[in-house]
């Protein structure tokens, strides 16, 4: 864990080189919501490769950078492209951009992706707010040697995502009018989709959107004392009884379609900071 | 990673040196499941160890190798014995097989394995036709860079078990006058056998019956876009407010008496399909 310190303090230094700010908040964008950095003032686009203790990107609507730059009047750091524990990675190298982050001077952690939704009231191009979240995806990056420089060794989870946030967002989405979900994610490890058996053990057990991200991002957010806003693009619909299949671009498409929303709630809760 | 493929390469090759033709399927035998060979026609048998890459089964009652022949007139390469997450094996030496069944021109895979019964319509000795799966295995043969030359990134899993043979399947199982179930398997790693709370859990879950093995090799299989018609052998009944010890010898003996329902099965989908292939 001594090292994960180093390779953080190299990954701190190779963005101050190019950048040198301290942001407020971090951006972690999902598959086919790399639209959301459009409304960012980019100072500074950093390659991944630029930073040579991260890993290289492999999956599909991913690029693989930094953008630096003010979202909404706030210095924020965006990951356009992240890491997945499906792709190969430790889980400490998929979360490593969260240490980075929060190494970079990030207090605020804005976390997206997309999901099939499982609770059947939702419907695809829908936003769901992250309440709570699940971790099946039999990984926790915190697993290790615990370095208390970096958090505790038994982070609370009683409330991963910041209650604050979630009111504001619930207030931004009834004055735009446009439908918001509050659900509980939950984390598969992938790659493949799910099976209709393993849709309805999802619902069962209590989720209302799964996916293949975002929780272990949390559980190191949470571990680093981060506050924690997290939207899921429902960009398809898991209905075990009537289920059809499920591309990778089917879901790029409808993740497109909740954009515009996303970006609201972003706009509307930086401007409270 | 993607050295994967020239591993499938060198094993396929190997196999193609002393058995010549394209498998229209692959059969993996479960526990206690090897008997299906004596029915394989023109055998010729290549042990574990002489195909590059194959690992060795460990597990009691598996034997560890391959038997290619013919069977309903079909050319079909099984694997006598296969290998388990719980020896030790990560998911991707344990799908290799399947890998190169697929690169010697298998379509159809048959998956066989004795599983524990859950549900509690069910009985030992009973089949259950796999309608779907549950992975709770802790681990998926697809994480690392996807090779696209072996199949998609994101797999679609909506109907993993084609619908068709399953549809086949019982019909079977109703023209020999047996019961056939059908059902969904989770997949645990083991090698322990469940505790009461964990056969309540799975079966809280949605499954019917627990194995430690198959999803696996389903996942890689429809990854390779094989079809796949998948038979679970009820061995023991796992009921966790009556539940007994499970004794190994047992369970494999009531595998080697439900043999004759799955031969049926097997054989039967077989004959489905030269006949499908005679009427295209």
């Amino acid at each position: 864990m001594q090292e994960l310190a180093k390779q953080i303090e190299s990954a701190v230094q190779a963005v101050q080189k190019r950048w040198d700010c301290t942001p407020r908040v971090g951006l972690i964008l999902g598959s086919g919501l790399a639209g959301l950095a459009d409304a960012m003032c980019v100072e500074e686009v950093i390659q991944y490769s630029e930073i040579t203790c991260l890993p290289q990107v492999t999956s599909l609507g991913h690029n693989g950078q930094l953008l630096c730059g003010m979202l909404a009047g706030c210095k924020t750091v965006t990951m356009q492209g992240r890491f997945h524990i499906y792709e190969g990675y430790s889980p400490q190298q998929a979360t490593l951009s969260v240490r980075l982050l929060k190494a970079l001077g990030v207090d605020v952690l804005l976390v997206t992706n997309a999901a099939g939704g499982i609770n059947p009231s939702y419907q695809v191009g829908d936003v769901m707010l992250i309440h709570d979240q699940i971790n099946l995806s039999f990984r926790n990056p915190l697993v290790g040697i615990n370095d208390e420089s970096l958090g505790p060794r038994f982070p609370d989870m009683s409330e991963p995502y910041d209650l604050k946030f979630e009111k504001l967002a619930i207030r931004i989405a009834r004055q735009q009018n446009f439908v918001l979900h509050r659900g509980v994610y939950i984390a598969l490890l992938g790659p493949t989709y799910e099976t209709r058996a393993e849709y309805r053990m999802a619902r069962q057990i209590g989720g209302d959107a799964v996916g293949m991200s975002t929780v272990p991002e949390v559980i190191v957010a949470r571990h680093a004392g981060l506050r924690v806003l997290g939207l899921s693009a429902i960009t398809n619909v898991g209905t075990p009884d009537h289920l059809t299949p499920t591309t990778g671009h089917q879901v790029l498409e409808a993740a497109s379609k909740a954009l515009p929303k996303l970006n609201s709630i972003f706009q509307g809760v930086l401007q409270t900071l | 990673m993607l050295d994967l493929y020239d591993k499938i390469e060198e094993a396929t090759a190997a196999i193609r040196a002393q058995w010549s033709e394209t498998p229209h399927a692959g059969i993996i035998l479960g526990t206690g499941l090897g008997g299906l060979v004596e029915k394989i026609e023109n055998r010729v048998m290549i042990d574990y160890e002489d195909v590059p890459h194959f690992a060795c089964a460990t597990a009691t009652s598996h034997r560890g190798r391959l038997v290619c022949g013919s069977l309903q007139g079909l050319p079909v390469i099984a694997m006598e014995g296969r290998i388990h997450q719980y020896e030790g094996y990560p998911l991707k030496q344990i799908t290799l097989p399947v890998r190169v069944m697929r690169a010697l021109g298998a379509e159809l895979l048959i998956v066989t394995h004795a599983v524990g019964g859950m549900n509690p319509l069910y009985q030992a000795g009973d089949v259950m036709i796999i309608d779907d799966q549950i992975n709770l295995m802790g681990d998926n043969p697809l994480v690392g860079i996807n090779d696209d030359r072996l199949g998609v990134r994101f797999p679609d899993m909506s109907a993993p078990y084609t619908p068709e043979l399953i549809e086949v399947g019982l019909e079977i199982a109703r023209r020999n006058n047996f019961i056939a179930h059908r059902g969904v398997v989770v997949a645990v790693t083991g090698p322990c056998l469940e505790t009461r709370a964990e056969y309540r859990f799975l079966r809280a879950i949605g499954a019917d019956v627990v194995g430690m093995s198959t999803v696996p090799e389903v996942i890689v299989a429809v990854h390779s876009e094989m079809r796949v018609f998948g038979l679970s052998v009820i061995t023991d009944m796992c009921l966790p407010d009556a539940l007994k010890p499970a004794v190994v010898e047992e369970i494999v003996a009531v595998a080697n008496s439900a043999e004759p329902k799955l031969c049926a099965l097997v054989e039967g989908v077989l004959e489905h399909e030269a006949l499908k292939m005679a009427a295209d």
